[in-house]
Formats: C-alpha cells, structure tokens, sequence
C-alpha cells in the first residue's frame, strides 16, 4: 500500500513541479558614472543595417562629448514595445529612447516621457525643422518627443509591370484606373502573382483614404473619427481589388507583416504596396526589382491626403537622472549634419530642413528618387493628423485581424465592421 | 523451439532500501534536521525570489487595473467578471487552447507510444534511431524549431508542393485560419520524445513472461497489446498524460512564431498564453493579465485533480500484493 501511494506520490510531484515554475523574473543593470563621466542609455528599433548607421552616429557623439558615455541598444519593432514596456514597469527605462506616433499617447500620458517644453529641452534646438512636422511631438499642451525624420505614406510599386499594364501610378491614378491596372497586372502573371497587397489590412491607408474625404481616423479627442458607413466603403473598394483578383488572396494578405523583407510585395507576390516612401531601398533589396514610390491614388483631384509624417520620434525618460546628457544626444541626432550624412533617407529625411537640403543636393540612387519624390510633393503635403490616443497600436491590429475574417469568407463585411467598431469603441475608453 | 532465458534482475539497492524501510514500524519518522534546511537555502531563497514572489504580487495585481506605468488600482472581481461576460477573444483563446490540448496530447500520446514499440526491439541501429527520435524534443520550446515549421508550411513551402504533386492544392497553411491551427498541432505531435523515452523506460519494465505466456496461450499481437502491455503500462501513461496536458495549456513559442506573433489569421492560432501575452505587453492591461494567469493555473490544477480522480478507474499498479 505504502509503495503504491509513494509512486503516485512521485508522478504528483513531477506533474505539480513545472506547474509552479510558471513563474516571472525580470532585471536590470544598473550603469554608474564616475569622474564627472556620466552613462546615458539609448534604445531604438530596426534592423541590423539601421543599426550600424545608428551605432557610427552614436559614436561621432561620444568623440564630440568625451564626457558622456553611451549604451545602445535595439529589437525588432514588435520586441521592442514589448521590452519597453516591461523596462518602463520595472523603473528603469532607458534615458533616450526611440517612440512611435502610435505608442506617444501611451507613453506621454501616462508621465513615463520628460516634457521637454521645461528646462531638458532647452538643449534641443527646433528651430530648423518644420513647424507642423515639429508639432506633431506635442500631446495635450506637452512635448514629448521630437520628430527624428520625416516620411510620407506612398505606394511603392514596380514599374514594369504596371508599364506594360498600361499604367503609371507616379503621375497619380483614381482608385478605379488603379483597380482596373493591377488586375491587367495579375493577368499577366496568369493570376499567379497580384497587382497589388490588399491594402483592407492596412490602418495607415485607410486613414490616407478617409483623409482624402476631408475625414480622419482620430478625433483630436481621441475617438474614432469616422463611422461605420466609411469602414464598410473602405472595405467594400477593397473587396473589388480582390474579387477581381488585382488584389493579393487572402492567406498572403494575412501573412503581411510590417518588415519589406517579409511583405507580398518583397517577396514577389504582388506588383505594388502601400507602405512609406523612406522604406524604397528596404523593399527593393527584397523584391530584387528596381521598384519606384507614387503617390495615393485618389478620386478627389489633387487630394491624394497625404502628409508629414514623423516617421519616428526621439524621446528622454522623465525617470532619467541625466535629463541634460540624454537632451544633449537628441539634439545631436536630430540637428547635426554629420549624422545627417552617416544615417542618410534609412528613417526617411532629415528633420532639419537645413541639413536635408544639404544632403538632397548630393543624394544618388534610391536617395534621389525619394527626394525627388518627397519634393515633387511638398507643395500638396497636408498636416499631420492629431497625436493617436491610447490604444492606437492595438486598433491597428484589431483592423487586419477584423478584415481578415472578411478577406477569408469567414464574416460578412457587415458583421466585420459591426465587431470593429463595438471593439475598438471599448479599446479607446 | 528455442528457450528464452530471462537473466535473474540484479537487486537495486534502492529496492533493498525500500524493503528495509517497510520493516521499520510505522509511524516512526526521522526529525527534521536544521542541516537539511542550510542546505535547501538557495533553492528556497531562488524559489521565494524568483517564484513565490512574482505569484503572489501577480495574484493581488488579478484584482486591479494595473497598466504598468501608473500605480494599480483595485478592481475586486472585475478582471473576471469581465473575462466571461464582455471579452470575445478571451473565448476564441480559450476555444483555441482546448482544442489544442484535447488533439494535440492523444495524438503525441500514440504516436510515442507507437514509436516506443517499434524501438523497444533489440536490433542493432536503436541506439541512433532513438537518439534520432528523441532529437526534436530537446528542440521543445525553440523558436528555431517553430521558424522552420513555419518555413515548411507557408505558402511555396515544401509542404504547399508536395500535397500539390499528388493533386492537393492547399493554401498557406500558416496563414489560412483553417489549417493554421492544424500547422501547430503537428509541430506539437513531432516533438513527442520525451514521452517516447519514458514509455520506452515502461515498455522494458514489462516482465516478458507476461507475453511469452500470453502467446503460448495463442494471444495474437493485439490481444497482447490490449491485455497486457497497456494495462502494465497504464502509471506511465497517466504520467505522460499528466505532463503532456500541462505542457499543451501553457503552449506559447509555437503558436508566437508560426502565428507571426500576433494570434495567427483571424486569431486562428490566439492561445490562451499568446492572448495573456499581448493584453499584459502590448496593450497595458497586466491586471487584467495576471487575472487570465490565475485563470489558466486554477484550471490546469483542476483538469490535473480530475485526471487523478480518474487514474483509479483505469491505472494499474503492479503491486496487487500490497492492496489490502
């Protein structure tokens, strides 16, 4: 009997064992200044190529500023709000970090970020970047981050195809000819590959396309600011790209994810994109194909509700205790034109508008055609919309996961945009 | 006819030890000794630190509305209640999870078991087949493993043409919500070596007269399997059961890689652990996060309890001698 209950007493213990691992640890380091030397660190997110520029910047500080040491380091975009956010809970954020219009809310507001409008910005000069681009770091009254470059939505394509199709997308389409041009570009390929990724997915094109009618995805108060007829138009012209297969089916529409390397267009799967224009040389490494950016095609006339984007923001902890170190380094990254010339169009253009003309005078390539580009569209550029509010990153996933159910057959657009608007309603509380 | 010597089992010590330690009149215990204590230190200091710690932090943060950055407030059961009233994904994850547990732990559980059998012979080339089959299982939870199965299964991948060779034109696997959950089942049913392994370790303990004397008898093979080995088998069954039903609730790198970190197509692949995951990091609500922890451990201490309810039912214990 007693052998008996010792052997299950055994198995109990194996199975209850790992029950109780389930456990959390997390920890930190802690760098200490010594000798008037103070150590800041510096977190951005990208790839390992945006590092090494990154890192070579970071380098030409710390010769300028022999006093201040710093420690950098960085993650794929998702890895990095998720590390982020568990380094800001533990207490220790990093001093200078790497923010992103859909997490500026989240982080401003909830005070994890220094309002740099007080004594810490005094070092970050805002004189030679523009206005509007500028203003788009300042959440209710307080400025949170500065912009780091500019970039604008644009729709990255590859050319040939759409020539022989017919069609050229830089000179601005209406959303019916570019319909019509990326099923001619499927039929090319015997339907093999599509015209275009199915942009139903994407919350910035939805937003470029709402702008385009004079309305906005967020409200300045942080509500959506369309309604549930324009999501159900907005999917509806979608749903007629792929319907008449211009568009990409469904399983790679889903397999979309933010990185060129791993998008329908850059792995040959479809002709064209919508993404951001600074992404050019990324996509044409992948897709192999010399590629060219367009603007949004629009039915508005010149409207193609295009803006200026701040592709990334620089921020400093408001925990950290060397506020004027960590402001020193922003205003190095933002305004130095060494850094200008060492990091070039990889985040998208110089916010210093000194600094990118400099560099658009001497741009080749992949460069040139974005500064063409973004200078060809300058006179149209419209303002930024309004900060995202909390929970911005999470309706930009509820959109692809919503659509998907939709691009699948699984839901009608109806209860698709029904389900969206009731989450996204609680998501923005 | 040839005569099949079984080899007198040497005595294990530990089998004397047990013996001896039968003999010994019951009720009698040996006193707790401090020494025993200095040396568990480490692991006690590790244990309360590392685990007793976050648990009970996380189990009062079950009760607020915690986002990380500002302090928590208290919700009482709100968490919960919110949770089975007002949360349809939290559903679609519990629906995902179970369903994953309920066809992903049979399936690993024959499969190894299958395997077992086949190599609990004695042929020369075991060694490396078992050592072969074990190999996927050391790759657990990696998300190597995971990269490659999604590589397999994506749309183009080797999977997508050979199914098309004989006539199956499939869609990506990874990336249709009706074979995306299948994907991760299989790579969940490949890595079956550590319940392989144990089985094997059961397989040898089963006395070979049982089977010798069953065949004489005229029992057939599968008379034998059903008579004889699963009976004898049953504790090590019921352990892999138990283990393998824990591992399939918290499975979380599998579903993480293949369903590009975000629940997979439609949250077709959203496991309860990959869901806890994202509402705790990505969108600010770790109160509401640590509630779907307490969730989850208070279910798997349930389903555990049941399973040991039932063992009686159906685990034979080679030791009817001692039942009294």
């Amino acid at each position: 009997m007693r052998r008996t209950r010792e052997r299950r007493t055994l198995v109990a213990l194996a199975a209850v064992v790992p029950l109780l691992l389930t456990g959390v640890a997390a920890c930190g380091s802690d760098p200490g200044g010594e000798g008037g030397e103070v150590t800041i660190t510096f977190v951005w997110w990208g790839s390992d190529g945006r590092a090494n520029l990154t890192k070579k910047a970071v380098e030409l500080f710390q010769q300028k500023n022999p006093k201040i040491k710093v420690q950098t380091s960085f993650s794929a975009y998702a890895a990095y709000w998720e590390k982020l956010a568990t380094q800001t809970a533990g207490g220790k954020p990093p001093d200078v970090l790497n923010v992103d219009t859909r997490y500026l809310a989240e982080y401003g507001g909830r005070g994890v970020l220094a309002d740099l409008n007080q004594s810490t910005g005094k070092a970050i000069s805002l004189t030679d970047i523009n206005p509007e681009l500028a203003a788009t770091g300042v959440y209710q009254g307080k400025r949170y981050a500065v912009p780091w470059a500019q970039n604008t939505p644009a729709m990255l394509y590859d050319p040939a195809a759409f020539t022989a199709a017919g069609a050229d997308p830089a000179k601005g389409l209406t959303w019916d000819q570019y319909a019509d041009a990326t099923r001619k570009v499927s039929a090319a390929s015997g339907f093999a590959a599509r015209g275009a990724t199915d942009f139903g997915i994407l919350d910035t094109t939805l937003e470029i396309w709402l702008r385009q009618q004079d309305k906005q995805f967020y409200t300045p108060e942080g509500k959506l600011g369309f309604t549930a007829d324009d999501l159900r138009r907005y999917w509806q012209l979608a749903g007629r790209f792929r319907d008449a297969k211009g568009a990409s089916p469904a399983d790679v529409t889903a397999s979309y994810n933010t990185s060129p390397e791993q998008s329908p267009l850059g792995k040959k799967l479809t002709s064209s994109e919508f993404a951001y224009d600074n992404l050019l040389p990324a996509y044409q490494k992948a897709n192999g194909k010399p590629l060219n950016v367009a603007p949004y095609p629009t039915d508005g006339g010149g409207n193609t509700g295009q803006y200026r984007r701040p592709s990334m923001f620089l921020s400093v902890s408001a925990r950290s205790q060397q506020q004027e170190a960590a402001a020193k380094l922003v205003d190095f990254l933002v305004n130095d034109p060494e850094v200008g010339k060492i990091v070039g169009t990889d985040r998208g253009l110089a916010p210093n508008l000194k600094v990118r003309a400099q560099l658009a005078g001497s741009a080749k390539g992949a460069d040139k055609t974005l500064y063409d580009y973004e200078a060809a569209l300058e006179p149209k550029l419209g303002a930024a919309p309004p900060v995202p509010p909390k929970g911005a990153g999470a309706i930009q996933k509820l959109l692809q996961r919503t659509y998907e159910e939709v691009a699948f057959g699984r839901m009608s657009i109806d209860d698709a945009v029904s389900r969206f608007m009731s989450e996204a309603e609680k998501g923005l509380k | 006819m040839t005569t099949v010597r079984t080899p007198d089992p040497p005595v294990a010590p530990e089998a004397t030890a047990r013996v001896r330690r039968r003999d010994r009149p019951p009720g009698r215990r040996r006193k707790s000794q401090p020494e025993a204590f200095a040396f568990l230190t480490p692991w006690l200091l590790g244990a309360v630190a590392l685990t007793v710690g976050p648990m009970v932090v996380s189990l009062y943060l079950s009760f607020t509305d915690y986002d990380l950055f500002t302090s928590p407030k208290w919700v009482g059961f709100g968490n919960f209640a919110h949770m089975f009233t007002d949360d349809d994904r939290y559903l679609q994850s519990v629906k995902v999870t179970l369903i994953y547990v309920l066809v992903s732990v049979p399936l690993k559980l024959a499969v190894s078991l299958m395997v077992a059998m086949l190599l609990n012979t004695r042929r020369g080339a075991n060694g490396f087949y078992r050592a072969a089959f074990y190999a996927p299982s050391l790759l657990g939870a990696s998300v190597a493993a995971a990269l490659v199965w999604r590589a397999l299964f994506m749309g183009g991948g080797p999977v997508n043409e050979v199914l098309a060779f004989f006539g199956w034109h499939t869609p990506s696997w990874v990336d249709d919500p009706q074979f995306s959950l299948a994907s991760i089942v299989l790579l969940g049913v490949w890595q079956f070596g550590a319940p392989m392994v144990i089985f094997l370790a059961g397989l040898k303990q089963i006395p070979a007269e049982l089977h010798e004397a069953a065949a004489i008898d005229g029992a057939g093979a599968f008379r034998r399997f059903r008579h004889i080995t699963l009976p004898m088998l049953s504790p090590v069954i019921f352990f892999n059961l138990v283990m393998e039903a824990i591992h399939a609730f918290q499975a979380f790198t599998p579903a993480f890689v293949i369903g590009g970190g975000r629940g997979g197509p439609a949250d077709a692949d959203l496991f309860y652990t990959l869901y806890l995951f994202e509402v705790g990091f990505q969108d600010f609500r770790m109160g509401y996060a640590s509630a779907m922890a307490w969730v989850l451990l208070a279910v798997i201490a349930i389903v555990t309890a049941i399973v040991f309810r039932t063992a009686k039912l159906w685990v034979f214990y080679d030791d009817a001698e001692e039942r009294t």
